[in-house]
């Protein structure tokens, strides 16, 4: 990793049989001592980085991986793995997983065309600061206070239900509710998106207009500078924010926990219910599967978007 | 000189053409704007009128308001400073010494986003020592790790726009140690992006709800929540109160910032850079 | 004049219709007006190009040349006139339709294509088939010299060959007109010198009519068969190079193009101007103030040197077929004289020297006050 290792390579010189009178690489890097330590000198600088994250995030995350086979008694077991994949944990981890599929492509694509709004409307300046603060304080604006907001808003008494209700619709006898999956990610979208939009802002302004200048000389239309200049440059980006979102997404409580109070199954709210003690006695590592459960689903997330990333490069030559 | 001077061209001039030319694209554009506005703005509005204006005030006079409130402060200055004590040697160093390992580096500091902190915060509970466990200072150390990644993003694109390894150089010839050179010549040029991962930072803490909660600790956010038991309307006065300071308190920030950095010749403040820009080489 | 034997070209190319595709279009600009807000970047510019010129808008930054590029490109509206395009209006016609090929300035090439991709992409706009535009794209790049790096991105390559592989797309597509904005501007000087030289030589094979804008007098005056001074929107004059050079029309274009003394002198009420000793004629523009400055050459001054002179030489550059010296004239005036090497060797530093004008009819400008 630091410094320069190098495994020693074969030995050339004009004395050695078999040399070539091809060029001579010159004298074999050899793993010494010296090296080492200076390698490791130089090292030094990150070792409270190393340290702190080796405590603070490695350390953690092994308890939980360990602690996600460990039977009450301290010894190997499989149950807590098999306890969280079945029954009410296995409709948690699929609905996290839904949710938060659901609620990183559709913010996805509506931050993407709000980001797009923003990046080319003529406000100048000032609508873009106006614009990006607002997004960093939305996307910040989770949890509890978000979601008494949204009941003040859609809730069944809300404003915007009430509204409704006097111009002869009342929602909530439709079989609306806020308190459901479908209202989760009405709010999910409140912080999403502006996740979306400071994330995919950069990549946007990255475009520089002389692509598009240069397409449209050469012929091309509003659609085809997209599908073959802005959309591939953009791709990567994209899918990298949807991964973003989904992990926020995947990782969001408090909103969810707010607002339907443990009815709907999501792992996070379960994880966390563990801590709380709301638990059966004796099956206290079962969290630490869940824990465990939602890290592997983010690892098999992030594979899927590498490999979308370079089969999407593929697609669009 | 030669009789060249005529009378104006008695021509008809062409039409002048209009100057606002209506695409539909401008107009899509708007309607987004616009829609956006609504869906971000309405539920302020319906929270606004649902707290009414007398919750405000006795939102202040709640028990455990000003504590909570400190608490919370209490933990954004200490992670702050954490936080940039840790990062900012290490990313300079990175940049400076061990260019290789930037891309490690930024891959470790995005585990933080994709690791939720539910789980972090059960493994962080499992593991932490007896005399650490009581204390909010747990918490804050946390609180480091989910700061990082913002915080590395802030100081790198800060990096990245200065020729660090020039100026270090140039630093050094003319005599300056390396305490000096950090001091004088380093932080003067990365005022903004601290000043970015400040505001990160700061605004991260004060809106932290899970963590804290689990780790059984009544920060700012987690008062509100527990309030919200007894009281609806004060509840959503508390939250609107603590979205609209976080607001003012980024915008200030961006606009002095931007006003800082324009004295010195570098561009707006960019709170947010967490996508990577591609190098405009030129 | 030029421009009279380049017109009846240009209208004889209307009469007869369909002008081959790259070769004999005619381009007309016809009292172009556009202001942003109050500021006026274009004035009523008038400029007729010949089929297969290549005019060159030479001019400081905010004169208008790129206005008026975009504005025959097609990115930019006009607020007032007309691109007549083979006798043809334009001005309607939207940016994607008007088959015209447009060099940027820098990094205009799509970063996720080839450059054999980025070549082909006018081709695959205009629904070439993919063998074809292969073909196509590729000898171009061959013109260019770049056939080796067509499976290359833009990120690997130079700034140079990136605007190389530029103009083969450019020119891909057999463009009626080539428009070239600042091509060279962000290139090294060598790069650029190598540049010109193909840029001029490919459009001379092609006999593509090309509009190019540039800030860099030696460019224009090395590869346009005409250049257009543009100073705050008004065309200043336009004329092949040399005649630019000897024959400014204006002050303006006299100071731009290549280097101008200024001579203190007093305007005379018959149409002369008195400075240093003598009295000579004055041509073009006479300005209000009788107190102007001569505008002269350093090769158009005469320099002697002579025991008790007017001047003294302060600095001499040995340049080659030219020495360069600097005098201080009596009254604290500072002269540049560019006279042949051969002529030059007692000119020391510190020597006595006299500078007359010569009896030539000068340019004059309102004095400028330092």
């Amino acid at each position: 990793m630091a410094g320069t290792v190098q495994a020693p390579g074969p030995v050339t010189g004009p004395g050695a049989p078999g040399s070539e009178a091809a060029a001579d690489p010159g004298p074999p890097a050899r793993l010494t001592i010296p090296k080492l330590l200076r390698g490791l000198r130089r090292a030094a600088g990150v070792v409270p980085f190393g340290v702190y994250v080796a405590l603070f995030l490695i350390a953690p995350l092994v308890a939980v991986a360990i602690g996600a086979f460990q039977g009450n008694d301290g010894g190997f077991t499989l149950s807590n793995v098999n306890a969280a994949t079945h029954g009410v944990y296995l409709k948690g981890f699929w609905q996290s997983i839904i949710l938060s599929v659901i609620t990183s492509v559709i913010p996805g694509i509506l931050g993407l065309m709000v980001a797009y709004a923003i990046v080319k409307a003529e406000g100048g300046n000032l609508l873009r600061q106006i614009a990006i603060t607002a997004a960093g304080v939305f996307a910040n604006f989770g949890g509890v206070p978000l979601a008494f907001i949204f009941i003040a808003t859609i809730g069944s008494s809300g404003l915007v239900s009430q509204w409704l209700t006097t111009l002869g619709f009342d929602p909530y006898t439709h079989g609306f509710t806020l308190y459901s999956l479908l209202g989760v990610v009405i709010v999910y979208l409140y912080f999403q998106i502006p996740l979306m939009v400071l994330v995919i802002l950069p990549a946007l302004e990255g475009l520089r207009p002389a692509w598009r200048e240069a397409a449209e000389n050469l012929g091309a239309r509003t659609w085809d500078y997209w599908r073959y200049v802005g959309g591939p440059v953009l791709l990567p980006s994209f899918l990298g924010c949807v991964l973003l979102l989904f992990g926020s997404a995947l990782s969001a409580y408090a909103t969810t926990e707010a607002l339907t109070n443990g009815t709907i199954p999501l792992t996070a709210i379960q994880i966390g219910s563990f801590l709380n003690g709301n638990v059966i006695a004796g099956q206290e590592n079962t969290g630490k599967a869940l824990g465990l459960g939602m890290v592997v689903i983010i690892a098999v997330a992030m594979v899927i978007y590498v490999a979308m990333q370079r089969r999407a490069a593929k697609w669009l030559r | 000189m030669a009789a060249v001077t005529q009378a104006a061209p008695e021509r008809i001039a062409p039409p002048r053409r209009p100057r606002v030319v209506f695409k539909g694209a401008t107009v899509w554009r708007w309607v987004v704007l616009i829609v956006a506005a609504v869906y971000f703005l309405l539920p302020l509005w319906a929270a606004l009128r649902f707290a009414g204006i007398g919750a405000f005030g006795s939102v202040i006079s709640q028990p455990g308001f000003t504590s909570s409130l400190a608490l919370s402060v209490r933990l954004a200055i200490l992670t702050t400073l954490i936080t940039i004590a840790l990062m900012l040697p290490t990313t300079v160093y990175v940049h400076l010494r061990l260019p290789k390992l930037r891309r490690l580096l930024e891959g470790i500091t995005i585990l933080p986003i994709v690791i939720p902190p539910v789980v972090l915060i059960v493994g962080v509970l499992a593991i932490a020592p007896g005399f650490l466990k009581g204390t909010s200072w747990l918490l804050a150390l946390a609180y480091v790790v989910l700061a990082m990644p913002f915080t590395y993003r802030a100081l790198d694109a800060g990096l990245r726009a200065l020729d660090l390894k020039t100026i270090v150089e140039a630093s050094n010839s003319l005599g300056a140690g390396w305490l000096s050179t950090l001091w004088r010549v380093l932080l003067p040029n990365l005022r903004t992006a601290l000043l970015s991962a400040t505001v990160l930072c700061v605004a991260l803490v004060l809106g932290e709800f899970t963590m804290a909660s689990l780790d059984l600790y009544q920060t700012f956010p987690v008062w509100i929540y527990v309030n919200s038991q007894t009281s609806g309307q004060v509840s959503v006065a508390a939250s609107l109160l603590a979205l609209f300071v976080t607001w003012i308190f980024l915008l200030g920030i961006t606009v002095l910032g931007t006003r800082q950095s324009r004295k010195t010749g570098g561009g707006e403040v960019t709170l947010f850079t967490v996508a990577r820009t591609e190098t405009r080489g030129n | 004049m030029t421009t009279n034997t380049a017109r009846d070209g240009a209208s004889t190319a209307a009469t007869t219709g369909q002008a081959e595709p790259g070769r004999g279009t005619s381009v007309r600009l016809q009292d172009l007006t556009r202001a942003f807000g109050t500021t006026r970047a274009l004035d009523g510019l008038s400029i007729e190009m010949a089929p297969g010129e290549l005019v060159a808008l030479l001019g400081p930054s905010g004169c208008g040349k790129t206005t008026a590029l975009r504005i025959v490109a097609g990115f930019e509206t006009a607020d007032t006139g007309s691109v007549l395009v083979d006798g043809k209006d334009i001005s309607s016609v939207p940016a994607a339709r008007r088959d015209m090929g447009m060099v940027f300035q820098s990094y205009s090439l799509f970063p996720n294509m080839s450059a054999l991709d980025n070549v082909g992409f006018g081709l695959r706009m205009r629904k070439i088939g993919a063998g074809e535009r292969r073909k196509r794209a590729g000898d171009l790049l061959d013109m260019v010299g770049l056939a080796p790096q067509a499976s290359q991105y833009p990120h690997q390559l130079s700034g140079g060959q990136q605007q190389r592989v530029a103009l083969a797309r450019a020119l891909a597509i057999r463009p009626r007109v080539l428009l070239l904005d600042e091509p060279l501007s962000a290139l090294d000087a060598k790069v650029r010198l190598q540049l010109r030289e193909q840029i001029r030589t490919l459009q001379q094979q092609l006999g593509t009519t090309t509009l190019f804008v540039t800030h860099d007098q030696e460019e224009a005056l090395s590869m346009a068969d005409r250049v257009g001074v543009m100073s705050n929107g008004r065309l200043e004059q336009i004329a092949a190079p040399d005649e630019l050079y000897t024959d400014p029309a204006t002050a303006f274009v006299a100071e731009f193009v290549g280097v101008m003394n200024r001579i203190p002198g007093e305007l005379r009420g018959d149409g002369q101007v008195a400075a240093l000793g003598s009295t000579i004629p004055v041509r073009g523009h006479r300005p209000e103030d009788t107190a102007v400055d001569v505008l002269v050459r350093p090769e158009g001054l005469r320099l002697e040197v002579v025991e008790n002179g007017n001047g003294i030489v302060t600095t001499r550059t040995f340049l080659g077929s030219v020495t360069r010296v600097h005098v201080r004239l009596s009254g604290d005036i500072a002269v540049q004289v560019d006279k042949p090497s051969a002529e030059s060797a007692a000119l020391a530093p510190g020597a006595s020297v006299a500078v007359s004008l010569p009896a030539q009819p000068v340019l004059v400008a309102a004095r400028r006050v330092s």
